[in-house]
């Protein structure tokens, strides 16, 4: 699904601007990391593509499909096509590892032998096999986000938003935290990384878009970090 | 159809995450429908008991000692449609029963040796409310004398019963009203505490009555248990209520068709579940389209 921002202001009240005037075109299959420094507004922009927020100004089109205008029942059903790993994680503190993954395919109705198998695959690829009957507080910060990366992905989603997806990471396990991502978007997913984390976007090099007090002030193929001249 | 097993699971979790609040709720919904039971079952005795009474209500027309005007008067009362039987009763008839009643003092009324008991028209009335205008007319027959009838009593009687149900219903009123408070909180709060989990289930895209129905689901199963528990309840307080009324008070008449106490406990847990469904999907469905509401 390609997701398109026309002129998107988010601005909350009284006056704090969040982002201003974003355009930006994302592809069907693209990889694209959003960059940029603490409060420039990166998760306000995937906010907006599952919205969890309405732009003040402007549109979000996700899959040629003005999303102001869905009924929540439709809403439901392009969420369920997003996969979203959010920064907070939001792992649900009453349910299992496992069941925080389980769930998300369950509000879907998939049937429970396809869960067990899925959530188990997911479960073995993240290495949390050996976690997956602990509560999200009896797990490490790294473990949890793991698991809220295999919760966005249990459903195979056609987009994948991933808010800081290494953030509790080590190197070793957020190059292969990075790895997975790739591959899912190898296989058609588009997905969008909110980062911070120089050293990946630096070694696997995708389109850039960077971001300064809300605002688009690069947008860049196969981009660093940051641009020379920042150094 | 796996859907509706995670609904269910869902709602098994809801229930024992919060087995104090949903004991509460529980006993309280017990207590309500026992209540509500209690004020049936008071009024269908009152009027059952009326029932009684207004069918043993006799009205007694005395007349001139000539069997032309007996048969006049009887005739006439035969006429009405609220009358259930009409029967003319001689002196010597009146006599007989003087004697029955009375057993060996009897010998006393056999010393006169005139009879001096009028004889009469007996005339059953169908309702109590009838009763006054047949007394009316019949009074003003000069072939009767003087007419005698229980309707004071009766009319009291009904009264009472009506006092008594318009009492029950502000008692019914009361009881549903808390009993739906009760189960509204009860599942608002349950709501409430698991406000950031439904927020995030909304956001990975599962359906509001996905959401909503271990809510709605759990109010349910809280209505109508308490409503079945208290029917239960109801059915054997009832037993011994009977029995021991019966054993103090041996001539009050009261209803003991088992057919009519379970009647009422099929319509406690009918009240259980729709008063279970409404408020628990009132309060979920509200809460759920606001934590849905994009900002
Ligand atoms: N609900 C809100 N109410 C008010 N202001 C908000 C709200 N959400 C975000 N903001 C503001 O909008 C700006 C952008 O926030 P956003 O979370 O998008 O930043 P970010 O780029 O994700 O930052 P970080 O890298 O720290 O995660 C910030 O200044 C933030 O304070
Ligand atoms: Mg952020």
């Amino acid at each position: 699904m390609e997701i398109r921002f026309a002129g998107v202001t988010k601005q909350f009240p009284p006056d704090i601007v969040a982002i201003q005037d974003i355009f930006l075109t994302i592809s069907k299959g693209e990889f694209v990391y959003l960059v940029g420094p603490t409060g420039s507004g990166k998760t306000t922009i995937l906010r907006t593509v599952t919205r969890e927020l309405l732009p003040t100004k402007g549109q979000v089109t996700v899959g040629d499909v003005n999303i102001r205008k869905m009924s929540s029942y439709d809403l439901a059903y392009l969420r369920r096509d997003i996969g979203v790993v959010f920064q907070d994680f939001r792992l649900l503190p009453s349910l299992t590892v496992y069941e925080n993954i389980a769930f998300v395919q369950e509000d879907i109705g998939v049937p429970p032998a396809d869960v067990k198998k899925r959530t188990n695959d997911v479960l073995d690829r993240l290495g949390l096999w050996r976690r997956r009957f602990l509560y999200p507080e009896q797990i490490s910060g790294g473990e949890q986000q793991r698991a809220a990366i295999g919760r966005a992905i249990a459903n195979s989603p056609s987009v994948l938003l991933a808010d800081e997806p290494t953030g509790n990471l080590d190197i070793h396990t957020a190059e292969e935290i990075m790895q997975l991502l790739l591959s899912i978007n190898a296989s058609g997913t588009t997905v969008v990384v909110a980062t911070h984390n120089q050293h990946i976007v630096d070694a696997y090099k995708q389109r850039v878009v960077e971001l300064r007090k809300g605002r688009i002030v690069r947008d860049e193929k196969k981009g660093r970090y940051e641009v020379d001249g920042d150094l | 159809m796996a859907t509706f097993r995670y609904i269910l699971r869902d709602t098994w979790r809801l229930l024992s995450r919060h087995w104090g609040l949903s004991l509460l709720t529980l006993l309280t919904s017990v207590a309500v429908f026992f209540l509500v039971g209690v004020s049936f079952l008071f009024v269908l005795n009152t009027r059952y008991l009326v029932a009684t009474v207004e069918g043993d209500l006799v009205v007694q027309a005395y007349v001139v000692n000539s069997p032309e005007a007996l048969e006049t008067v009887a005739r006439k009362a035969s006429t009405y449609d609220s009358v259930s039987s009409v029967r003319i009763v001689t002196s010597d008839e009146a006599l007989e029963r003087l004697r029955a009643r009375l057993g060996k003092q009897a010998e006393a009324v056999s010393l006169l040796d005139e009879n001096p008991l009028p004889p009469s028209v007996e005339i059953q009335v169908k309702r109590a409310v009838f009763a006054s205008v047949i007394v009316r007319e019949l009074i003003s027959m000069p072939e009767v004398e003087d007419v005698v009838y229980a309707g004071a009593v009766v009319e009291r009687l009904e009264r009472i019963s009506s006092f008594v149900a318009r009492l029950s219903l502000v008692i019914l009123f009361i009881s549903m009203a808390s009993a739906s408070l009760v189960l509204f909180n009860t599942i608002r709060i349950s709501a409430y505490g698991r406000k950031e989990e439904i927020n995030t289930m909304l956001l990975v895209g599962a359906t509001r009555n996905f959401v909503i129905f271990p809510y709605v689901f759990q109010g349910v199963i809280l209505g109508t248990c308490g409503a079945l528990i208290s029917a239960v309840f109801l059915w054997f307080s009832y037993g011994f209520a009977i029995e021991t009324l019966q054993r103090s008070l041996p001539f009050l008449d009261l209803l003991t068709d088992p057919g009519v106490i379970l009647r009422l406990g099929a319509v406690l847990v009918s009240a259980g579940v729709a008063v279970g469904w409404i408020c628990s999907w009132l309060a979920a469905s509200r809460f759920i389209r606001l934590a849905s509401r994009s900002h």
